[in-house]
């Protein structure tokens, strides 16, 4: 009997408080009354293993109080998938705005490799504390809708005038049986275009950023060498830096828009047109100067004719390349309006 | 335990759950404490743990199915449930729904 008493007290422990008292009672009567009826089966006490293995068979003293306690959920079924939606879109869109604000102040104030590597492990600690309020505020949510069912019947947006004609049209597959983009797809697209936005704001302070990936271990032998970058290609960066921002943009548009899946072809169409503007500056750029000398006076005579073949190197690939983005995006252009007059065609038909 | 084994386990659970409710209240048309209720559901062929037929009467009572009432019986203090004049009614429907899908999966079969 001490071991059955020291069992109910451990059942107790776990019991609500306001039924405990009631609960044991209930049970110590149901219980002794089994051991009894064991007892006068075997015609003596049970032994004190006998005793253990019955309320090992029983159960943990835990599990056993648990079963008394009401099923409880912090996010209920019901409610559970907008939670998760909402979850997934406070995620992309914390992301996104830290991303702008961080590249912001990265760019603004004195840049470094500190602030960047800062900026990055701030992210899961702000990842967190997102889902921590909307866990909270769904939590919440559940909790007033089981309280108070009568005051908010319908929640989760499951209404009683529901209309299957609000349904998103048919996700249709890409040409080549490719699968549309999924939602996790665009959001890692943005997530990268804007870890790229970064780095390449950083260029103009660190431009061994960009250099070292060009000419690898012989970025490290440019301060020696007599050649330096002209003014053209401060205005190419900017031109890339402005072509990523409406690139990003855009694609932000679409994702708050819930347009990810729609075809891009229009999008990439005009970022071809735009992507023109930088090889254009390269191509049309007075003079053909790309790369000077860094001590003319002195160093002329021995690279001059480097120099003037850099030079017309560069004009060459740059008027090759953008002769090659026109023919590009004309054949897209032609391609993009046969398509549509196939489908008016076949629209009238 | 496997994962078909879980998965099997899992579903006889699901489908003993309504079961034991059902057998529950059938049994409590007459009046019993839980230990007697558990042996009289087990004559009939329904083994059921303590841990979850005590705690379900306690669920039953809270919704109203069935009515309890503590009495002293053998010198002890007992909790005597029976069938509530709400459980009677559910009961029944309840059954109703019990047989008709019993009737159904007799014609699939």
């Amino acid at each position: 009997m001490e071991l059955l008493d020291r069992y109910l007290q451990a059942v107790k422990k776990h019991l609500p408080w306001k039924r405990q008292d009631d609960i044991i009672a209930e049970l110590r009567a149901n219980l002794e009354a089994q051991l009894e009826d064991k007892e006068s089966a075997l015609g003596r006490p049970l032994t004190q293993g006998e005793t253990e293995d019955w309320l090992r068979q029983i159960g943990p003293p835990i599990r056993v109080a648990a079963r008394y306690q009401p099923q409880q959920f912090l996010i209920g079924p019901a409610l559970f998938p907008t939670y998760w939606f909402v979850l997934r879109l406070a995620f992309m869109w914390s992301m996104i705005i830290y991303a702008i604000v961080s590249a912001l102040q990265i760019a603004t104030q004195t840049p470094n490799g500190a602030a960047v590597l800062v900026a990055v492990l701030r992210a899961p600690g702000l990842l967190m504390t997102v889902a921590a309020w909307v866990t909270l505020i769904f939590a919440i949510i559940e909790f007033a809708a089981a309280h108070y069912p009568e005051k908010c019947p319908e929640i989760a947006g499951v209404t009683a005038d529901w209309s299957p004609g609000t349904l998103p049209p048919l996700e249709k597959e890409e040409a080549g049986g490719k699968k549309p983009r999924s939602f996790a797809h665009a959001v890692a697209e943005e997530i990268f275009g804007f870890l790229f936005l970064i780095w390449l704001l950083l260029v103009p302070h660190y431009p061994n950023l960009l250099l070292y990936l060009l000419l690898g271990p012989g970025v490290f032998y440019l301060p020696v060498t007599p050649f330096q970058l002209a003014p053209v290609w401060v205005a190419f960066y900017w031109s890339v830096v402005a072509l990523n921002v409406l690139q990003l943009v855009w694609r932000s548009v679409d994702l708050a828009r819930g347009a990810w899946q729609k075809s891009r072809r229009l999008q990439h169409i005009v970022m071809s047109a735009f992507g023109l503007i930088p090889l254009g500056l390269l191509a049309t750029v007075r003079d053909q100067v790309f790369v000077t000398l860094k001590h003319p006076a002195l160093d002329q005579a021995r690279y001059g004719a480097t120099v003037d073949s850099i030079n017309k190197s560069i004009h060459l690939s740059a008027l090759i390349l953008c002769a090659i983005a026109v023919l590009s995006l004309a054949w897209e252009i032609g391609q993009m309006s046969v398509d549509a007059y196939r489908k008016r065609v076949a629209a009238v038909r | 335990m496997t994962a078909p084994d879980n998965v099997f386990e899992n579903l006889r659970l699901e489908l003993r759950r309504g079961c034991l409710t059902l057998a529950v209240l059938a049994q409590l048309r007459q009046e019993h404490y839980g230990y007697t209720l558990r042996k009289a559901l087990a004559e009939r062929g329904l083994e059921i743990d303590e841990s979850t037929l005590y705690p379900l009467l306690r669920r039953l009572e809270t919704q109203g199915l069935l009515a309890s009432e503590w009495r002293e019986e053998d010198k002890r203090n007992k909790r005597f449930y029976h069938l509530s004049s709400d459980g009677e009614r559910i009961f029944g429907q309840l059954l109703g729904e019990w047989r008709a899908i019993n009737a159904s999966i007799d014609n699939i079969l």
